[in-house]
């Protein structure tokens, strides 16, 4: 498959900083895969997202969407991508129905109406159809502060596929949901990657979201650990330390495998 | 009627017509935000009585006799633009507010230039400015102070102009002062001092030496020279009131709010990418 995300020695030191953030990172991600990039607080993974979606520039490297340089064709990038941010980006005094119009007409998917009930049907039809499917079809016109926190993220994932963007960036998507709040919002997103071929970027700390990745990179002090698909990485601690009767979960291999590598550091 | 003309193959516009229906957004959330906001509205209703009641009626009072025109009439021009120009700057103040609600983010990661959110954003503000010139025209009627029909049109018809300049400068201000409290500060206090300065409410004419200089590194000097060369013109007043030639001015204008509004620009979009 074409790689839609080619990143090649990525370095990021901010200013006044003693050392990097990112520290010539490669990997590519290839269009419609699920691929998650993981790492402990601090390892670089929400720098190295800023910078893929060109709202933080780097110190060095090369990075490509759908065959667009981040730095010269930034605009061209921005076209492509949608992203949840860690922190919500809601505007807190609009409704949940006027922050997806902002943003659908900001894109230009539709024109510009003052009202829901003067945006052309397809927009409507399609704001509600999401809407029920994530279940918050009855917030949809009530202010951003009467929301609560699954609701919001909800909202924030329709507002972020409303483009159909070719690679959705979620940083941190579910922290601070409930259990329920999760399944729902990654019901959500499978459908969309099966109905339009969407390709994933994710961070998380709840490693469990990431065990049907495609593929896994570990990031640890700026630099990649590992790149590899969730089996892989699980079978390479297969026998180490002690043989297992079976496989073990990617949350096991993971923490194993930061214990390695920061014990080989040291 | 929908502006969506020309689109790509995704079917999203394109080109010019997605800047300006970018910008025709971002100008909605202004003025969305400016109803949702009672606050925001009484304040603008109340600073005119304190600017031009209590400030502009006392200097009109005590100390306009002997000027050789109408001081209450050249105070009412001049705080129609100072209202515009310090409402515009001040709701430039969103960018900031925008930024700690991580709502910037949201706009800076949207496929449109820079320009169009600037632009989009000081035209959103200006509207509260303009709200705020009615409540400056409502406290004038009470103190007798009279423009006629062409005249209030004339002003209106520039305060997009003014508007735009004022945003420029207060964008300049934003990407100069790194500090966001200290740009904040700097979008309250310097409005004030250009009042003083660019002879809002006191006449220049006589300035010397560095407020003489300061004033004319005021861009509100010139918005206001040339607000006043229209509502004057053709009148007895116009050498008393007005300081330079009305085309230098809009030049000069046009000039100040381009170049300003480039370099503004340039510094917030850098101040935000190279951390």
């Amino acid at each position: 498959m074409n790689a839609i995300l080619e990143v090649r020695e990525l370095v990021k030191r901010y200013n006044k900083a003693r050392s990097n953030a990112v520290d010539g990172v490669s990997f590519s991600v290839s269009e419609g895969e699920f691929f998650a990039f993981l790492g402990p607080n601090g390892a670089g993974k929400t720098t190295t997202i800023s910078i893929l979606t060109t709202t933080l520039a780097p110190t060095s490297g090369e990075v490509k969407i759908a065959g667009c340089d981040v730095i010269r064709q930034a605009k061209e990038v921005r076209d492509k991508v949608g992203i949840i941010f860690q922190q919500p980006s809601l505007d807190p005094q609009l409704s949940a129905e006027e922050n997806i119009r902002f943003h659908a007409c900001l894109y230009g998917v539709y024109g510009y109406r003052p009202t829901f009930r003067m945006m052309p049907k397809a927009y409507r039809e399609r704001v509600m159809e999401l809407a029920e499917l994530v279940g918050i079809a009855d917030a949809m016109f009530k202010p951003i502060k009467k929301l609560s926190g699954g609701m919001q993220r909800k909202l924030e994932i329709i507002r972020s596929l409303i483009h159909t963007p070719k690679i959705l960036f979620l940083d941190e998507p579910t922290t601070g949901l409930d259990a329920v709040s999760r399944r729902g919002l990654w019901e959500y997103i499978n459908q969309s990657r099966r109905e339009n071929g969407t390709t994933v970027f994710l961070t998380t700390h709840y490693i469990d979201e990431a065990e049907s990745v495609d593929k896994v990179c570990i990031i640890n002090h700026g630099k990649l650990a590992a790149c590899c698909s969730p089996g892989e990485l699980k079978r390479t601690l297969e026998y180490d330390p002690a043989p297992k009767v079976c496989l073990p979960t990617l949350e096991q291999a993971y923490i194993e495998y930061l214990s390695k590598t920061e014990r080989g550091a040291a | 009627m929908d502006i969506a003309v020309k689109r790509n193959m995704t079917g999203r516009m394109t080109g010019f017509v997605r800047e300006l229906n970018a910008v025709l957004t971002i100008v909605a959330r202004g003025i969305t935000l400016t109803f949702k906001s009672p606050a925001s509205l009484i304040m603008s209703l109340v600073m005119p009585v304190v600017m031009m009641y209590m400030i502009g009626g006392n200097l009109q009072q005590n100390m306009a006799g002997g000027l050789g025109f109408d001081f209450g009439q050249y105070m009412l021009v001049g705080m129609l633009v100072n209202m515009l120009f310090t409402m515009t700057s001040q709701g430039l103040s969103s960018l900031v507010e925008d930024r700690e609600t991580d709502f910037t983010q949201e706009m800076l990661i949207a496929p449109v230039s820079r320009y169009s959110i600037v632009i989009g954003t000081i035209l959103g503000s200006a509207f509260l400015a303009i709200f705020s010139c009615v409540g400056t025209l409502i406290v004038s009627l009470f103190m007798g102070i009279r423009m006629d029909a062409g005249q209030l049109l004339a002003v209106l018809g520039l305060s997009p102009l003014m508007c735009l300049a004022a945003g420029a400068f207060g964008m300049l201000l934003l990407g100069a002062v790194k500090n966001r409290k200290a740009a904040n500060m700097a979008i309250m206090i310097i409005p004030m001092a250009q009042m003083f300065l660019s002879g809002a409410i006191i006449p220049i004419t006589n300035s010397s030496g560095v407020l003489l200089v300061l004033s004319r590194l005021m861009p509100m000097t010139y918005c206001l020279d040339l607000v006043r060369a229209v509502v004057y013109a053709g009148t007895p007043e116009y050498g008393a009131v007005v300081l330079f030639n009305p085309a230098v001015t809009l030049a000069a204008i046009i000039g100040l709010t381009a170049v300003f509004l480039a370099v503004g620009t340039f510094l917030v979009a850098r101040s935000e990418k190279n951390r």
